[in-house]
């Protein structure tokens, strides 16, 4: 009884219905958008409001308006949450609630005199249709990539995930303008340690709104000081549901086309969901080719930067010729020269993503083709490096993951300029400390270069070479599954002897 | 300070690691010169002299963990504070730390020096020292797990090295071995003796031991760190000894190094250079376990945390980097840490082993008396 008393005195309602709209107009300051019609119903006054671009005006009239006034009956909050056929009925009594379910898509009936007001989700988003992935793009394998959408985003991950165990936790982000966003894991096979970390994290987070995937990435990621992504952000529902049905945990965010994925290694960003769909050997193919392309954009430059510098013994005799001769008319040293081109290919790149793709195509012709023909006409660069540069930013964007190879290309003008500091003992150093730098780093608390270091066989058979499938018995162990087996390989690999 | 060590469980490290970390301590910039320093006191019979080296080598490590054994999980400093008391032990232990600090020193400014005779003549030793100390201080700041997981990686990404000595190797000249058996017993112990500075490294066990998580698992990779380092001293020792002839071996400093002279390729030569600069890779984990021992030891000690004491390890060695770059003064203080280390770990364990003994029945014998009191 006492508790019913304390909140009619808080309540903001019973009001009078011109008063209820008084209020709210104060709210949206000239807001035409504000739809609030007041109908005289059998005696009662009732008010309908709602913001008219949120919301899908026909189905309200079909719905509501037409159950609401075709009858005689006299409405009271239970009535309406009764009889209108509509199942997202609520009741509610406070101003704050109100005004934000009303900007979530909500539709409000108010009988006046009645104590609360009843609405319902009538939400209509605008939003595109499912697409091909462009960032990270697949030849083989489904390509449809994730939308803007946060419900179309789940749709597509229960639809290829139809288990009861998959979770979609509901976690508010924001503080100013809140998003929506699900953390997604399998209950029977996560690790609880890892999800209870993220929930932490992303509950913890105190920021005024959050962009974008990306940014919550950020936001969230073990250290914010590298270059290297500690997190998979990824467009492609089949890698998310991949490594979700692995044991890792997702996270996607309204508005943002990209699903997050952690814990995840440093080889993981030289994984592709190809390489699955593909036989092993060939998929194992193109796994190492990735990881030499990797190896070679950082030190390809750096190296012939370093030789020519500093180390002419290095090269054979044959090969200096060659060298010395297109370098013959380069008047700038090895290092600048190496330098201009690396910008030169960046500048290409940079201008190709924000120009429209008719108008980029021509760029990269004009820049690529003549600018180089005539650089080394004019004898500013050699032929020699050009070939240098462009192997290596090839090798730069086979990383399967767009943030990763960028990390890549950007790592090489460090180790340029120290190979043209310090020569070999540069790039060694260089090396070195990104090694180190890479055993420093985790994800979600978890090494990043796991299973090299620490170091675990079993995993091995998922990271540089991709075993055939009855050899991935067991899911990737180094971030301690919940549920360790996939399948008993032994069941699924039956010896037999020849003709039997 | 505790005599027995406690560290959490998520610091520690499985034992499997200790290979690495025994070996990559133990090769170091003294394999580089090793089959010379053989070859002069042993001849033709040096091999021979590696094998003792090695199998005494085999024994210090077996003493060592049978001390270790004796307590729950102690480490060095706790056995010093246990067997002599506060003073006497915390001076002992200073020895030890200042033995670290030294080899450190040692390791840094012999590999400086390599560098500038093959590499660089004119690079500044503080630029070079500058650079080995940010790595080492950057993977000392990332706690022992880092320290091992790059001694574990460098170790898989320098071994490659040895694909380079196929070339030599297939070339030598087996009469160098000639006459084998010849060398008289004592110049056969000289040379083992002048295996001692490479072989240096089998001491961190006395620290690290309280991080191992499965104790049981550890003698395995212990011995094999041990052999390991023998078998690639060698194989080095051989394909030297037999790819030169006596006087060319005892004419050059860097015997291994200019070994890699004659590999080429015919997209690159003069694997020298390569080697030299991929000898940086086998030099970090050096002087990365080096100061963590060093600086571990004076938080145990002096209670200075690790933070402290790393800078303000790593800036006086940079300047003595800088200060010292005569090669006669390098072997001196080479020598010098030579004789320390030689006395320290190789027979110190010997001297250590009955006074733990001894001091382990005294206890029991007090408790004893105790119980029937």
């Amino acid at each position: 009884m006492k508790k019913a008393k304390r909140k009619a005195t808080n309540s903001f309602f019973p009001i009078k219905a011109e008063k209820l709209k008084q209020t709210l107009e104060d709210q949206f300051e000239n807001s035409t958008d504000l739809s609030f019609s007041i109908f005289e119903h059998s005696g009662q006054k009732l008010a309908v409001f709602y913001l008219s671009y949120q919301v899908n005006s026909e189905r309200i009239e079909n719905m509501l308006l037409k159950t609401l006034l075709d009858s005689q009956k006299e409405w009271t909050v239970e009535t309406i949450l009764n009889e209108v056929p509509l199942n997202t009925g609520q009741k509610m009594d406070k101003l704050e609630e109100l005004l934000t379910n009303l900007i979530n898509g909500h539709v409000f009936v108010y009988v006046e005199g009645e104590k609360q007001v009843v609405s319902y989700l009538m939400l209509n988003i605008e939003q595109r249709s499912l697409t091909k992935a462009e960032t990270e793009s697949v030849v083989i394998g489904p390509q449809v990539a994730f939308t803007e959408s946060l419900v179309t985003n789940l749709n597509i991950l229960r639809w290829r995930m139809r288990s009861p165990d998959l979770v979609f936790e509901k976690i508010m982000l924001g503080k100013r303008t809140p998003k929506e966003a699900r953390l997604i894991y399998l209950k029977s096979v996560a690790n609880e340690t890892d999800v209870n970390t993220m929930r932490q994290r992303l509950q913890d987070l105190e920021v005024d709104e959050v962009e974008d995937a990306n940014v919550l990435m950020q936001y969230v990621e073990d250290s914010s000081l590298t270059i290297f992504p500690q997190f998979y952000s990824t467009e492609l529902p089949d890698r998310a549901s991949y490594a979700i049905n692995k044991g890792r945990i997702g996270v996607i965010v309204e508005n943002s086309p990209a699903a997050i994925l952690a814990p995840t290694t440093f080889f993981s960003f030289f994984e592709s969901t190809e390489d699955l769909y593909m036989r092993w050997n060939a998929g194992s193919f193109l796994r190492i080719l990735r990881f030499i392309s990797m190896f070679i954009s950082v030190m390809l430059t750096p190296m012939y930067v370093a030789s020519v510098t500093f180390h002419y013994e290095l090269i054979p005799t044959q090969l200096l010729i060659s060298i010395g001769q297109s370098r013959a008319n380069v008047p700038f040293p090895p290092i600048f020269e190496a330098l201009l081109l690396e910008l030169l290919i960046e500048l290409l790149r940079e201008a190709g993503a924000r120009l429209p793709t008719k108008v980029g195509q021509t760029i990269g012709i004009v820049g690529g083709v003549v600018v180089g023909t005539a650089a080394v006409q004019a004898g500013i660069t050699s032929n020699i490096l050009i070939i240098f540069i462009t192997i290596s930013a090839l090798a730069s964007f086979t990383a399967p993951s767009y943030l990763m190879g960028t990390s890549i290309r950007v790592l090489r003008f460090p180790m340029i300029i120290l190979a043209g500091i310090l020569g070999i003992m540069g790039i060694v150093f260089g090396i070195s400390f990104l090694i180190i730098h890479l055993l420093r780093l985790t994800s979600l608390g978890r090494p990043y270069l796991t299973p090299i270091y620490p170091f675990r066989m079993v995993d091995l058979n998922k990271v540089l070479i991709r075993f055939p499938q009855q050899f991935q018995g067991k899911r990737f162990l180094s971030f301690r599954p919940k549920d360790r087996v996939r399948f008993n390989k032994k069941k699924a690999h039956e010896k037999k002897d020849i003709d039997e | 300070m505790d005599i027995n060590v406690k560290v959490k469980s998520n610091i520690s490290i499985r034992a499997f690691y200790l290979f690495f970390i025994i070996t990559s301590l133990q090769l170091g910039v003294g394999v580089m010169g090793v089959p010379r320093f053989i070859y002069l006191e042993a001849g033709a019979d040096s091999w021979i002299s590696v094998l003792i080296a090695t199998s005494y080598i085999l024994v210090v490590l077996f003493v060592m963990i049978f001390i270790l054994k004796q307590y729950d999980n102690a480490d060095i400093f706790g056995i010093h504070r246990d067997l002599f008391g506060k003073w006497l032990g915390n001076l002992i232990s200073s020895v030890y730390i200042i033995y670290f600090i030294a080899t450190l020193f040692s390791v840094l400014i012999t590999y400086i020096e390599v560098v500038r005779i093959f590499i660089f003549p004119t690079l500044s030793p503080l630029v070079m020292g500058l650079l080995m100390i940010i790595l080492a201080v950057y993977s000392t700041l990332g706690g022992l797990r880092i320290m091992v997981g790059v001694c574990f990686l460098f170790f898989i990404l320098t071994h490659w090295l040895l694909l380079l000595l196929i070339e030599p190797a297939v070339q030598i000249d087996w009469d160098h071995f000639l006459p084998m058996f010849q060398t008289p017993m004592p110049d056969l112990l000289k040379g083992a003796r002048a295996t001692s500075y490479t072989f240096f490294g089998i001491e961190i066990l006395f620290l690290i031991y309280p991080f191992i998580q499965n104790k049981k698992g550890m003698h395995f990779p212990i011995y094999m760190a041990a052999i390991w380092s023998g078998l690639l001293v060698m194989i080095t020792t051989i394909i030297t000894l037999g790819f030169f002839n006596g006087e060319q071996v005892a004419r050059r400093e860097w015997t291994l190094l200019s070994l890699f002279k004659f590999q080429q390729f015919s997209f690159i030569e003069r694997l020298d250079f390569v080697v030299v600069a991929e000898w940086m890779m086998v030099i970090i984990p050096n002087i990365i376990l080096l100061l963590w021992g060093a600086t571990y030891g004076i938080k145990r000690i002096y209670k200075l945390p690790q933070k402290v004491s790393i800078y303000a390890l790593a800036i006086p060695l940079l300047i003595g980097c800088w200060l010292l770059d005569e090669h006669f003064q390098i072997q001196w203080i080479i020598d010098k840490i030579n004789e320390l280390g030689f006395w320290l770990v190789y027979v110190y364990p010997f001297l250590l082993l009955p006074l733990v003994l001894i001091k382990k029945k005294w206890k029991q014998r007090k408790r004893g008396e105790k119980n029937e009191a």
